[in-house]
């Protein structure tokens, strides 16, 4: 699922921290649940707005109830909200998939005056599992191996959030890889490629502002 | 929509807000650059001493309605364009895009000769600091530490969080409202004197140019525009913000500076700022304060000059990082480190240019409070203030396009007026610009600013031209920020016809 591969692609498998400024992880994951309606077909965008284009419910509880907020609130049309909205709370809800796909454990890390649920691999299994994520992006584009809709867009997001350099970091191959993007981007579907943009715009207001 | 009147904001409208700004935190975002009792202490005494002139105090009153009049518009404009970084978007929304592109040329060395002028101002103040504690330190050396924990702190991009600046700035406000009774309540014998704020001063030339030294110390208000979008009512918490950030500091520097006035009567300000120096007010007000009361103001000096100096840096560097992504300065400029959204390039150029010049200042020996900060802030106010009077115009030719169901006090009468007054401003201060420096009337100085600016502005128009032939995909995003490749030119409009399977479209509101 895309939004689970982005989880594991954005954050560190040791230390469970985001590689990213955590509100860039946010709209990104926001983005992918997003992407996940439109690869199941429920969602469709147009100049900027989003279209529910099938009540049908995904099989996937966490897609169900975005999909459901999507149909409840249909005042609520672009894209730029319902990032804004969904990255709130987007890395405990797909963190809290992962850990009922058994993919990651919970790790309670205690600050001064606060506790943060972490969701981390923590058997070699899982970390393998999870470092196999960005290593199997970066193998189908340096060996130029056809991908699916949802690697392909996986990639796009990777790039519009900034993961570029740590997914092809260990990569020999690396400017083979950056060769492939530009025919990895057009061969998107229009609804993802705009998603996509939003998703790079946000990301940009949000660290142009700096704010925390 | 009907659902979301009938039982208040719905839920995604809530989620939103939860996290968004009110009025106080935009205010603190616009004042924290332009940190009060540096202005105060650090840029009041030292015009008094620099330009001779009583009229300070009005000078901020009139400098904060300059700018109060000309908000209205400003605010009013940024509502309609989106992503609304910095006054160059604003020219480039209002006045095309080759306009844009000059204001941004000028925009570059004003905030940077501002910053780097803060550097002579902290290095001179936190020698004194030292001194007071036995230590001897020059200017240079205090100066270089300052440079580096900017440096390293731009690069980690650590702002100051929003709780350690609200405690400075509160700290700050309530030490200057202190010293200001004291002060007024022991006036220069025996009786307060408001000569200092007769209007009629405001009818030399001399008084007209000093408004640029009082707007520089404003500088950083625009910068509540760049937070519409965090706001939570963008319409009403931005305009409120935005006034108030003007105001406040407006009062507080006229209050303060009539104050000085009072306790040294009108006629020895002057002759006692030049003596004192930055010292003025720690000078006015020890004769009646327990010491201990000094040092604190001293230390919240420092915190203060520093504060401001790590604000202007930041500002500076996102300002290139804006025109790296906007392809104006070469793209490398637009990367912003992954993890904490630092812009890398944006900070080491300013590090190195304030290090550059640093230098230059101790191997000629020269003064770092006339010539460092006065001459800095001063040289960045004329740049900060071209840029205003082109934004004022850029609002005019907005709204002259596109009403926008603004009214004609926002959207004509203020701007209009603000223009006129901006203008004024502009012109006195580039005619009477040698004055602020106290150079001679046959001295390079006298222009040499004004016409510097100039260049720049036709190499922006020059690169802008280029831009447009070479690269037009890049010339058409100026000025939009980083939403340029997304953001359809008309407001929304209702496509729902166009969808292929409308009938399975949930809604039709």
């Amino acid at each position: 699922m895309l939004a689970n591969s982005y989880y594991l692609i954005a954050h560190d498998d040791r230390t469970g921290r985001s590689r990213l400024h955590p509100r860039a992880s946010g709209l990104g994951l926001a983005s992918s649940l997003l992407g996940e309606l439109m690869l199941y077909g429920r969602l469709r965008a147009m100049t900027g707005d989003l279209y529910v284009v099938s009540q049908e419910p995904p099989g996937d509880s966490l897609a169900h109830r975005v999909l459901d907020l999507l149909i409840a609130q249909p005042q609520h049309r672009e894209i730029r909200t319902w990032l804004a909205y969904l990255a709130a709370d987007a890395t405990d809800q797909v963190g809290e998939r992962l850990l009922r796909a058994g993919v990651v454990e919970p790790v309670t890390r205690r600050k001064l005056l606060s506790a943060q649920t972490l969701y981390l691999p923590l058997s070699a299994e899982q970390r393998n599992a999870a470092a196999w994520e960005s290593i199997r992006l970066s193998e189908a584009l340096a060996h130029r191996r056809s991908m699916g809709l949802a690697d392909r867009a996986l990639i796009a997001l990777v790039v519009a959030t900034g993961l570029t350099r740590h997914v092809f970091a260990g990569v020999q191959e690396q400017r083979e890889c950056m060769r492939q993007l530009p025919a990895i981007m057009a061969s998107l579907p229009d609804d993802v490629v705009q998603l996509v943009q939003y998703t790079e715009a946000a990301v940009g207001s949000a660290l142009a502002v700096g704010r925390r | 929509m009907a659902r979301s009147t009938a039982s208040g904001p719905d839920i995604v409208t809530r989620g939103l807000a939860s996290n968004r700004l009110g009025v106080p935190s935009v205010v603190f975002f616009g004042v924290a650059g332009a940190a009060p009792l540096t202005v105060i202490l650090g840029a009041i005494s030292t015009i008094y001493a620099v330009v001779g002139n009583t009229a300070v105090p009005l000078v901020y009153f009139v400098a904060a309605l300059i700018l109060s009049i000309f908000t209205v518009g400003f605010v009013a404009m940024s509502r309609h364009i989106v992503n609304s970084g910095a006054f160059y978007s604003y020219i480039s929304h209002g006045l095309g895009r080759v306009a844009g592109v000059a204001a941004a040329f000028v925009a570059l060395p004003a905030y940077a000769a501002m910053q780097i002028g803060l550097f002579g101002l902290l290095g001179k103040v936190a020698s004194g600091v030292l001194e007071a504690s036995g230590i001897k330190a020059s200017w240079f050396v205090c100066a270089l530490v300052g440079w580096f924990l900017i440096a390293v702190l731009g690069v980690l991009w650590v702002d100051l969080s929003g709780k350690v600046l609200a405690v400075l700035l509160t700290a700050e406000i309530t030490i200057v409202l202190i010293y200001d009774a004291i002060m007024i309540a022991h006036p220069a014998g025996g009786r307060v004197s408001t000569e200092t704020l007769a209007p009629a001063q405001l009818l030399t030339p001399e008084v007209a140019a000093m408004l640029v030294l009082a707007i520089a110390g404003f500088v950083g208000f625009e910068a509540t525009v760049v937070l519409s979008e965090e706001a939570k009512d963008p319409k009403r918490t931005i305009a409120r913000a935005t006034h108030w950030a003007v105001l406040l500091p407006g009062l507080l520097c006229g209050v303060s500076a009539w104050a000085m006035s009072v306790n040294t009567g009108a006629g020895n300000i002057v002759q006692a700022a030049k003596d004192q120096e930055t010292d003025l007010v720690f000078a006015l007000v020890t004769p009646y304060v327990p010491e201990a009361f000094i040092n604190v103001g001293y230390v919240l000096f420092l915190t203060s000059v520093f504060a401001a100096a790590l604000a202007f840096h930041a500002a500076v560097a996102r300002y290139q990082f804006a025109l790296g992504r906007e392809r104006v300065l070469p793209r490398l400029w637009g990367v912003a480190h992954p993890r904490t959204g630092a812009p890398m390039l944006g900070s080491i150029t300013q590090s190195l240019l304030a290090l550059v010049v640093l230098f230059v200042y101790w191997a000629t020996q020269t003064d770092p409070l006339i010539h460092l900060f006065a001459w800095g802030t001063t040289v960045g106010g004329l740049g900060v203030l071209m840029l205003m009077w082109g934004a004022s115009a850029a609002v005019i030719a907005f709204f002259i396009r596109h009403r926008r169901r603004e009214n004609v006090w926002r959207a004509q009468i203020a701007p209009l007026l603000a223009f006129l007054l901006l203008s004024a401003v502009l012109a006195a201060t580039v005619i009477g610009l040698g004055d602020l420096l106290q150079v001679e009337s046959d001295s390079i100085f006298n222009w040499v600013f004004s016409a510097a600016y100039a260049v720049f502005a036709v190499v922006g128009v020059l690169w802008a031209v280029i831009m447009r032939a070479a690269r037009p995909e890049s010339y058409a995003g100026i000025g939009r920020g980083a939403e340029q490749q997304v953001l359809p030119e008309s407001p929304s409009f209702p496509v729902s016809h166009s969808l292929p399977r409308t009938s399975d479209v949930a809604h039709h509101s």
